[in-house]
């Protein structure tokens, strides 16, 4: 459990430093695209090594929200350079 | 202790990515980062076992709030500019949406601005009285007018040293322009809004008439 978890961590670690790091404002997208998905699974696997349904519901929630937030932000960006 | 030491490891991501949140000077990237951290708030408060906050958290600290903010600092962070819509006495030229303004004052304006952050949005006015008026009613920020209107462009480019004025109405504004527009393209000035009446501020055209007389 811990080694699969701090793997996930060093795996989190890299969109992390992509958003930090980058001045375009589609690859800082694309890194937080990156985190939400990466985050929800890991929220999946803590759900399935405890044995806990309740975590496992909100990290499915949370995957696929995740991916509305980011939809709906694109749009706003996209929108605004065609400004 | 060693048994839980990834809790402390995911833990120390959320100040991590806080501080890049902080550190970050873009607006809009900021606002990326503000969904990075909602999704490692959201992983932590879930491996503490609150899965209600990290729903929370994920619903309404992500998704609600960024794309409220994003729509709240794309309509603010701009410079509303007025011009003269394009004067009908070029019938050779179709007929465009966009007023007339010059390729490298536009070029030079929006380079300015967007080292700040900033759009530029313009907005085209029929009449310089209406101009004059939506720069009282504070609707725009800024306007743009030629030098010499009533030359021919031919003969106001070879006289006048700068073609364009810009009249700002906004301090800060005027510091950016003037910092980022060269006065060979366009002399700035900064144009103090008179406190307007509430006799004034009707739209019905005798008042607009009565603004524009009572300028000096």
């Amino acid at each position: 459990m811990n080694g699969i978890l701090i793997a996930m961590t060093l795996a989190l670690l890299i969109p992390i430093y992509e958003a930090w790091q980058d001045e375009d404002i589609w690859q800082t997208m694309l890194a937080f695209a990156s985190i939400a998905t990466k985050t929800s699974i890991m929220i999946l696997v803590v759900s399935v090594l405890r044995d806990d349904w309740m975590i496992g519901l909100v990290g499915v929630l949370i995957l696929s929200v995740g991916n509305a937030s980011l939809m709906l932000l694109a749009h706003v960006l996209r929108r605004m350079n065609e400004l | 202790m060693f048994e839980d030491f990834y809790i402390v490891v995911i833990a120390v991501l959320l100040p991590l990515t806080a501080g890049m949140l902080v550190a970050q000077r873009n607006p809009y990237h900021a606002l990326v980062i503000r969904g990075i951290v909602g999704a490692v708030a959201a992983l932590v408060y879930a491996l503490f076992g609150a899965a209600d906050v990290a729903l929370t958290e994920a619903l309404v600290g992500t998704m609600l709030s960024i794309t409220l903010y994003a729509i709240a600092v794309r309509s603010s962070m701009s410079l509303r500019l007025g011009l003269l819509a394009a004067a009908p006495c070029n019938p050779d030229e179709p007929a465009s949406q966009e007023p007339p303004l010059a390729q490298p004052l536009s070029k030079a304006l929006r380079q300015a601005l967007s080292r700040h952050y900033l759009r530029l949005e313009i907005v085209p006015y029929a009449s310089p009285q209406a101009l004059q008026f939506a720069l009282e009613k504070k609707e725009i920020h800024a306007t743009c007018t030629a030098v010499t209107e009533t030359l021919t462009p031919t003969t106001a480019q070879s006289t006048a040293s700068a073609p364009y004025h810009l009249s700002v109405r906004l301090p800060r504004l005027l510091e950016i322009v003037q910092n980022g527009v060269p006065p060979t393209l366009a002399s700035v000035s900064f144009c103090r809004s008179r406190q307007i009446t509430a006799a004034n501020i009707s739209d019905s055209p005798d008042a607009r008439h009565n603004i524009w007389e009572s300028q000096p």
